[in-house]
């Protein structure tokens, strides 16, 4: 019987083994890989450029916040002129977010006292009614002059303003609820031609400056599918995301956000990636197949590259954190009956700090002051081994969201 | 295609030069083609299995170790591709009722003047759980306990899908030997129940479908 067997399978295996030129070669097959084989190209093209991309992104990035952060030169000068209406207005009152700066009587930062009248000049103009950038202020800050007299010994600033009369006792009612600023009113006669007052500020007036901007807070709310690889996406797997972001401006440009984002992320590795203590009999798994649950914290940095009207598109960079929930981890061997174990629960789930690089891109869109929707492409690149089985696991997604602005009086 | 000429095919395949590929495609058409016709039902199926092989063997060339053999790593690729294809296709399957085949003596393989067609299109004609393990068996050489971890069977699965296969190849070269033509070997197609084959998991079908060597 067994003979019978193996003639038949003999008569196949004969015949079969060598098809001879039986399958010619069929142009349109071929036309069918190469299809196949530009598609894969474009895609893996994508993929192979991400990470260059992306270090060139977070390269931008730190020199642009070197820049955005760099020590400025004369800053008191800069920050004294920068004075608003809001600061005189709510200096004495305000608490918060407040920066003191002293205003030294030196020839070079002079200007910024006149520069300072001139705020208070504008903002006495808007108190009466008009805007800042209306007619009026602008000529009347034409009609400034620059320090006549100054007494550097004394370290007072002695300025003359033309025009500021009309507004002076304003002025006073204004400044004088300031109790850090004393500003004190005389005419010195330096200048006869003109009604001329001026204003004496003491060498060490201190001005406390509220920000400018309020932080612009947002609250985001984000799902995301993205692509789980252990060292490559050639194996990957989808796993799913959905996360709450809550984001401050800290500057015009600049965003520091940071939240909560469940990650179900389902990858395969192969049995060299997967480290383990354990030693398993007689053969080794040749591949891996895991299911992490776990809570993903960023810490990121945005910064905003273009904005016009509803639309915006920011690069950012940060560092995320895993807390594990769930790990569970399926060995697949060669053989139909390992010997070794088929599945693995972790029960005790570390926590992994910022161990993890993201990299990221964000479009967008406000639909309205409060909401807006955001389309955020992202790159999550290992910088240490992750999880129970120590593997360098990157993943890549596109994060859609819904941006909720807290305070929507700001211009987002 | 000397071994160098073919070592500087490979060469080219690894930067993705598309000449190189198609040379070479060229080069083992028919030899792939010749392993995925035996697992497929018919051409047009064999061709689609055989370029998702070549996709493979195009993007994992780097993995390609040129001391060993190529062409006994391509033709484990085209079988990886044809089983993978057969797993995917796995949920239905068709189990043919089988006549009695048993009183098929083998004295009738003897003397027959069977060629590489004909042998072809009897295996094509096997349902696909009898041709594959059929394949994996007669022809590539592999164990029951093997083809059972390929195929996430049972070694008996494997064993029966064997033997059902045998018959039913006794049966089409007994009745190719009747009808004068070698045009009727085709027989019980006009029964065949859908019946589900029994997989013990799917846990080992990746995205990729992994090549395992």
């Amino acid at each position: 019987m067994n003979s019978e067997k193996d003639n038949l399978d003999d008569l196949f295996k004969k015949g079969l083994e060598d098809p001879v030129e039986n399958s010619l070669y069929r142009d349109d097959d071929w036309g069918a890989l190469e299809k196949m084989l530009n598609k894969q190209q474009k895609r893996s093209g994508f993929i192979y450029w991400l990470p260059v991309l992306s270090a060139v992104a977070a390269l931008l990035l730190i020199f642009l916040g070197w820049w955005a952060f760099r020590p400025k030169t004369g800053g008191n000068i800069q920050n004294t002129a920068s004075i608003s209406h809001q600061q005189i207005k709510h200096t004495g009152t305000n608490g918060g977010a407040t920066r003191q700066i002293s205003v030294k009587a030196t020839i070079s930062q002079i200007t910024a006292i006149p520069a300072d009248v001139k705020n208070i000049g504008k903002n006495n103009r808007k108190n009466i009614g008009g805007l800042s950038s209306s007619a009026g202020a602008r000529r009347y800050t034409a009609g400034l002059q620059l320090p006549l007299a100054v007494n550097r010994q004394a370290t007072d600033l002695l300025t003359s303003v033309n025009g500021l009369n009309n507004f002076r006792d304003l002025t006073l009612i204004r400044l004088t609820q300031d109790s850090d600023i004393k500003i004190a009113a005389t005419s010195n006669g330096l200048s006869n031609k003109l009604s001329a007052n001026s204003i004496a500020a003491s060498n060490k007036v201190k001005i406390k400056q509220v920000s400018l901007t309020h932080p612009r807070l947002t609250l985001s709310i984000l799902a995301a599918p993205d692509l789980n690889g252990v060292g490559t996406f050639q194996q990957s797997k989808v796993g799913t995301n959905i996360g709450l972001l809550f984001s401050a401006g800290v500057s015009k440009k600049l965003t520091i956000s940071t939240g909560v984002i469940y990650s179900a992320k389902p990858y395969v590795t192969n049995f060299q990636d997967y480290h383990t203590a354990y030693q398993f009999p007689s053969t080794d798994p040749v591949n891996v197949t895991a299911d992490c649950r776990m809570l993903d914290i960023p810490i990121n940095i945005g910064y905003q590259v273009y904005a016009k009207q509803q639309n915006k598109i920011s690069i950012g960079t940060g560092l995320s954190s895993y807390l594990m929930l769930h790990q569970d981890y399926t060995f697949n061997y060669a053989t139909a009956y390992p010997a070794g174990p088929t599945n693995y629960t972790v029960k005790n789930n570390g926590n992994y700090y910022l161990g993890v690089l993201n990299l990221n891109a964000t479009y967008q869109r406000q639909l309205n002051s409060k909401f807006g929707i955001s389309i955020q492409p992202y790159l999550k690149l290992p910088l240490a081994e992750v999880g129970y089985a120590k593997v360098r696991l990157q993943t890549t997604g596109v994060a859609v969201g819904l941006t909720w602005n807290l305070n929507p009086s700001l211009k987002p | 295609m000397t071994e160098a000429e073919l070592l500087q095919l490979i060469k080219g395949c690894v930067k993705q030069d598309r000449k190189c590929q198609k040379l070479l495609y060229k080069a083992f058409y028919g030899f792939s083609m010749g392993i995925c016709l035996r697992y497929a039902g018919n051409r047009d199926e064999a061709a689609e299995v055989m370029n998702q092989g070549f996709f493979k063997v195009f993007t994992h060339i780097g993995s390609y170790d040129p001391e060993r053999p190529f062409k006994a790593w391509l033709g484990k690729i085209m079988m990886n591709v044809s089983i993978d294809h057969y797993r995917a296709n796995l949920k239905m399957a068709y189990a043919e009722d089988l006549d009695n085949a048993e009183h098929i003596s083998d004295g009738i393989l003897a003397d027959k003047n069977l060629h590489y067609e004909d042998l072809l299109r009897m295996v094509q004609q096997l349902p696909q759980a009898y041709r594959t393990v059929f394949n994996l068996f007669a022809i590539e050489g592999y164990s029951h306990d093997e083809i059972a971890a390929m195929l996430n069977i049972n070694a008996g699965t494997s064993k029966s899908n064997l033997h059902k296969a045998r018959q039913k190849l006794k049966q089409m070269i007994f009745n190719a030997d009747s009808s004068a033509n070698g045009t009727g070997f085709s027989t019980g197609m006009d029964y065949a129940p859908v019946v589900a084959i029994k997989a013990v998991g799917m846990s080992g079908v990746f995205i990729n479908k992994g090549i395992r060597e």
